[in-house]
């Protein structure tokens, strides 16, 4: 009830995303690294399919604004127009999700100490259960473990802020460990 | 540390416990993030999402504004997303600040009327707090202040700030956990700097000198003064145009229910005033951390804003242009909830005064923007200003637009 009720809470879209062309922009600027489909095979490299259209678009925009700084995405952040990031966004919400090929087999110790720890922090909270992500929160589901357990170190440390700081809150004080034992856990489930 | 969080995070680390025999348990870790702490079980609540994209002018719901009879609102700028926090110079200019996108827009009029907007700052850390001193355009960013000299003659180029930083020593974004760490500034009839420290959290026992705090300084940072203590976060205040008294808004504590505590307006008689938080929020004994105190030893609010509506940015109406009942009233902007299951805010409500300054009632003035059948919102007020020629202007974040709004007989 409440999950329905926020996600119509949100303003509406000021126009409606063009998915086509955002496959035109992203085939020359975005899959090299973000994989054909959406599912990264490069490590430390993010899998943008299913990822919800406001997430990319916030951190799009973060990126170009110099707020998140991945020198990396520079190149492809600098000047890019309002337009072709939310063309973009659409595209890569609306690929299917799923796990890189390469995703390790499960470690039942690691991902039963990473589900110990999702609980109690709420991640389920703001991701979903199902950790679908929704508007600026990502999915999380099959994402790449390294990516994960990396960007959960940025927040922890500082190096790192969304539109706001929950992350920065939720992941405080957890050791290495426990976010690599999280980001196994979320990089496996489906 | 908290006895419940403590226990929470013992928990965290107990169930953890096994295969991470080798990861020594933090020793202040949460086991929820600040601003949650006290949440229930299964809620799904959280904060809605920005759109820091610029908005078409034919989406800007100014259509959708309603107004008291005689009053008028159109569209004065927009394309700037994420626009709050105003700040006029003495040519006219409106400046505004922003906050997860990091930008200060500037809007000059042109001469057939229309403005135009610039960009003078991006790339800052929350750029919320905006304050015109002579010429000069102070900006806080979190700890950062910067000063922009003679700005409006240089929109087109505007020169590296002169940064004062060091001289205020406000918290930075580590000190505060991330939390609250966004500023509200305003220029007080004594010519010092008015800003806010908000709370470290969301509610915990907090160092009381240094978080939930209104404090001054003069223009160079020197001269730090505690104006009033335990206010959670203030992100709106203003002084009496008569009384030159301090009043200001104030954000409540989340998830402590759907209808407690409501936010606050504050009047500040006398510098260094204790208001209460975290022992009391609207006037009552909070559920987790009172710690025995009575909250009758505190300075009560002025008046109950709404639970949960986030009322923001507060001015006197010192104009001429609306009906004389309006005059050195205050109007409020309340951004709107997302701890609460159904929509509150989403508005501008007038705080009317009695001669002594007794807040007498609330009464809503611009609404429309809150579509309560289908718990949706069109956009979010976030502060006012009044212009000199009296009309008043609204900044709404989500639709990263400014309205202005006139009165006609």
């Amino acid at each position: 009830m409440a999950a329905a009720l926020i996600a119509a809470a949100t303003a509406p879209a000021a126009r409606a995303q063009d998915a086509a062309r955002g496959a035109e922009l992203a085939a020359h600027r975005c899959v090299n690294c973000h994989g054909e489909n959406g599912r990264s095979g490069m490590a430390d490299i993010p899998s943008l399919a299913g990822q919800p259209a406001g997430y990319i678009t916030v951190q799009m925009i973060l990126f170009r604004e110099g707020i998140r700084q991945v020198p990396a995405m520079l190149a492809f952040a600098e000047g890019v127009p309002d337009r072709d990031i939310e063309d973009i966004a659409a595209w890569f919400a609306s690929l299917p999700p799923g796990p890189p090929e390469d995703r390790r087999p499960r470690d039942a110790a690691l991902f039963a100490a990473g589900q110990a720890i999702a609980g109690p922090r709420n991640c389920g909270v703001c991701h979903l259960p199902g950790y679908s992500g929704r508007e600026q929160m990502p999915r999380l589901a099959a994402q790449r473990e390294e990516y994960l357990a990396r960007a959960m170190r940025e927040y922890r440390d500082g190096q790192r802020v969304g539109v706001d700081s929950q992350m920065n809150g939720a992941v405080f004080g957890l050791s290495d460990a426990e976010l690599d034992a999280l980001a196994h856990y979320l990089s496996q489930r489906d | 540390m908290t006895p419940s969080r403590l226990r929470l995070g013992l928990f965290a680390a107990l169930v953890a416990g096994p295969a991470l025999a080798q990861a020594p348990a933090p020793a202040q870790a949460p086991a929820v993030p600040g601003w949650a702490v006290g949440r229930p079980e299964g809620s799904t609540l959280a904060p809605h999402a920005p759109r820091l994209t610029v908005t078409p002018l034919d989406q800007v719901p100014v259509s959708q504004i309603r107004l008291p009879p005689g009053f008028r609102a159109e569209v004065y700028a927009h394309g700037m997303p994420g626009a709050r926090m105003m700040a006029e110079g003495p040519n006219g200019t409106i400046f505004a600040g922003t906050r997860a996108i990091g930008r200060v827009y500037a809007v000059s009029r042109n001469p057939d009327g229309t403005t135009r907007t610039r960009i003078i700052a991006q790339g800052l850390a929350q750029p919320n707090g905006l304050v015109m001193i002579g010429t000069s355009l102070y900006v806080i960013a979190v700890n950062r202040v910067l000063r922009y000299d003679n700005i409006e003659a240089n929109l087109d180029n505007v020169p590296a700030p002169v940064d004062l930083t060091a001289a205020f020593g406000l918290p930075t974004e580590q000190d505060h956990a991330g939390n609250h760490h966004w500023k509200f500034a305003s220029l007080g009839p004594d010519g010092r700097i008015y800003t806010n420290v908000g709370v470290n959290c969301n509610v915990c026992q907090t160092d009381r000198d240094r978080f939930a705090l209104l404090v001054s300084f003069n223009p160079d940072g020197s001269d730090r003064r505690i104006e009033a203590r335990g206010i959670r976060n203030s992100v709106g205040m203003a002084h009496h145009p008569v009384t030159r008294e301090l009043w200001a808004t104030n954000n409540a504590r989340d998830w402590a229910g759907n209808d407690w505590p409501q936010d606050t307006l504050h009047r500040i008689r006398r510098s260094g005033e204790d208001h209460g938080f975290p022992f009391c929020s609207a006037g009552a004994a909070d559920p987790q951390h009172n710690n025995g105190r009575q909250c009758s030893e505190f300075v009560q609010p002025a008046a109950l804003l709404g639970p949960h509506v986030a009322s923001l940015g507060m001015r006197f109406y010192t104009g001429t242009m609306f009906p004389e009942q309006y005059r050195n009233q205050i109007f409020i902007a309340r951004r709107g909830s997302w701890n609460r299951e159904r929509l509150t805010g989403y508005d501008v409500v007038v705080a009317h005064l009695d001669p002594q300054g007794n807040v007498m009632r609330i009464e809503e003035f611009m609404t429309g923007l809150r579509d309560d059948a289908n718990q949706r919102f069109h956009d979010r007020p976030v502060d006012v200003h009044v212009m000199r020629d009296g009309s008043l202007l609204v900044a709404g974040e989500q639709m990263g637009a400014i309205y202005r709004i006139t009165y006609s007989r």
